[in-house]
């Protein structure tokens, strides 16, 4: 990571100010944080972090806020419970918390590795003292986690095997509705691409376990004028230790498409980076209409711009009907590590907020993928762009928008309704695109392309 | 409905008549009901049970305010289970989520379809019956959201 001496300027938009209120007198005993006001109060936090004077902060969009009289006042039996006690106690360390990370996250910047060490030591230290289980004290831990690989371990990668990364992937679909979102919308745009067409082929640049296949072979079974043949190249991981995920997922979707009287051909195609992908692999019939699928691929390819180029020429050169592309809505590729850092703090409480509101029997699987991720993006080895600059990166590689219409909107907010009755989860539409988001923070952005003659 | 039924079955006030021996006439009635009273009334007698999970019935209350779907529908949600596991597992749901008991449009039956056709893909990985020793980690459960208590 280059180190830069000089001091680091930023600036963040969002600054909330409010006036100080009295901690309200709280009858139970939870010592936790209202988690729907996570992501809001870590923002807050972090643009009072970047203010120049900032000191004990006494004015936060907190339900209860902290000031200096009611540190105090806990010294006085009288006026306040033992447990608003161990409330404020807690707040105070999840504050220092963000404080330390950030000073951390600085030091790492400025190249200072001793004293980023020394930090983290501070910060296990008061990772002790708030409840990690939950809230803000579990997203911290990760955070803390990830900065000590960081600091320690650089050249360290934590990649699972492919197969635990499918059953990462897996849980990660079903305990929150990120991956649905994503399937679903993209075909809807496939769908709607494909009317009309008799032969068509869709290039799944992740198959994963195929997931997002059977929703679209069954609506294409259901289609007015009866089903087109369906080829579906899967691309994946070479696989290391005996079997064909590739291979077995394929025969599944066969097995399926069969059901449904679709005539339906499998191809599985095993790359270990999607720019290894040559179009003779593909084996595209100049008669077939072909759709691209790029589910959280791209950002894969951040590391080297011309990557992406070579990956969007490609596919450009395939004549795709439809190109649907989602992607994490955030700039985790800033050149500045702080910087990063505070927007992947932000990006993952948000997240982390979201999560808690779900369910699930085995919640914490989904919740390790999560973790593999802010490790990934603090060590720099996975980055993020936001939805404007993947829409220039397109532009840029010849591709126009295709927008995406009511009908992806209504199936994309009916979905996040059903997924989660109590809401919270929000749908936006801009410019065609669509964005899922958790209380208004968008968190994943869904897009379609089809290339224009233009290259 | 079910009591105009029973009170049929009081032999010493009327003539003999026994639903049970018209069963076109229950299906007729059997139509009309929606999905909670099904469940209900197949819990009265055998003969009921058997004839309340005659499919063709849960498919008409999936439709009944949905106007009538191509031909092409029916096949394919038997191939993935039948009507009835289509209401009862998916379409409920979706509808209960919705806060649609009563009336819901084709909208809300696609993406039960949807869901549906993922369940069913996700049984077929558990099962490994396609693919001998396949990657059965998972229990199908997708489509636990659907089941779990709505937080209000």
């Amino acid at each position: 990571m280059a180190s830069s001496i000089s001091t680091k300027t930023s600036s963040t938009g969002g600054s909330s100010m409010h006036t100080a209120k009295p901690p309200p007198h709280h009858s139970n005993d939870a010592v936790l944080y209202n988690t729907t006001e996570l992501s809001t109060w870590v923002d807050s936090l972090l643009t009072e972090f970047n203010q120049p004077a900032s000191h004990f902060p006494s004015t936060l969009n907190l339900p209860y806020s902290i000031n200096p009289d009611s540190v105090n006042a806990w010294t006085e039996p009288n006026t306040t419970s033992f447990y608003e006690t161990q409330q404020i106690i807690e707040e105070d360390s999840s504050i220092r918390l963000v404080h330390v990370m950030m000073s951390c996250a600085d030091s790492v910047q400025r190249g200072n590795l001793s004293l980023a060490g020394a930090l983290i030591e501070e910060l296990h230290i008061l990772l002790s003292r708030v409840n990690s289980e939950f809230g803000f004290g579990k997203v911290a831990g990760y955070f803390i986690d990830a900065l000590s690989r960081r600091v320690f371990k650089p050249l360290e990668r934590s990649h699972g095997s492919a197969h635990e990364n499918e059953i990462l992937y897996h849980h990660f679909y079903e305990a929150c509705p990120y991956l649905k979102f994503a399937h679903f919308t993209s075909n809807q745009a496939i769908l709607e691409a494909f009317d009309g067409h008799d032969c068509v082929h869709v290039i799944d640049f992740n198959l994963m376990q195929g997931l997002q296949w059977p929703a679209l072979i069954q609506a294409l079974a259901l289609r007015p004028n009866g089903p087109p043949i369906l080829r579906l190249t899967g691309i994946g991981p070479p696989s290391l230790d005996g079997h064909d995920p590739l291979r077995e997922t394929g025969l599944r979707l066969a097995h399926l498409a069969r059901s449904v009287n679709v005539r339906f051909a499998f191809r599985g195609v095993a790359a270990s980076r999607i720019d290894d992908v040559k179009s003779w692999m593909l084996q595209v019939d100049p008669k077939e209409s072909v759709a691209v699928n790029c589910i959280m691929q791209l950002h894969k390819l951040l590391d080297d711009p011309s990557r992406i180029d070579n990956v969007l020429k490609l596919i450009h050169s395939l004549e795709p009907k439809i190109v649907t592309l989602v992607e994490q809505d955030t700039n985790h590729n800033q050149p500045e590590f702080s910087d990063r850092f505070r927007e992947a703090l932000y990006y993952y409480s948000t997240m982390f907020d979201s999560l808690e509101a779900c369910k699930g029997p085995q919640k914490w699987l989904a919740e390790i993928h999560v973790q593999r991720e802010i490790c990934n993006v603090v060590c720099c080895i996975e980055m993020h762009e936001t939805l404007a600059n993947w829409k220039e990166m397109m532009d840029k590689n010849g591709f126009t928008p295709v927008y995406l219409g009511t009908n992806a909107y209504k199936q994309a907010s009916m979905l996040l309704t059903v997924f989660s009755a109590q809401g919270g989860y929000s749908v936006d539409e801009s410019e065609g695109c669509l964005k899922l988001g958790w209380h208004n923070r968008p968190l994943i952005a869904a897009s379609a392309w089809r290339p224009n003659s233009k290259m | 409905m079910l009591s105009i039924i029973v009170s049929s079955l009081d032999k010493e006030k009327r003539p003999k008549f026994c639903i049970n021996d018209h069963i076109d006439v229950l299906i007729e009635i059997l139509k009309r009901l929606d999905g909670r009273s099904l469940g209900v009334a197949a819990s009265v007698c055998r003969l009921w049970c058997s004839v309340t999970r005659n499919d063709s019935l849960w498919e008409h209350l999936c439709f009944r305010h949905v106007s009538p779907p191509p031909l092409s529908v029916r096949p394919i949600v038997v191939a993935l289970g039948g009507y009835r596991k289509l209401y009862m597992v998916c379409l409920r749901p979706v509808l209960t989520r919705l806060g649609r008991r009563r009336v819901w449009t084709r909208h809300e039956v696609e993406l039960a379809l949807s869901l549906f056709c993922v369940d069913y893909y996700e049984r077929l990985m558990v099962g490994g019956g396609v693919v001998k020793g396949g990657g059965g980690d998972v229990a199908p459960s997708s489509l636990m959201f659907l089941f779990k208590a709505v937080n209000v």
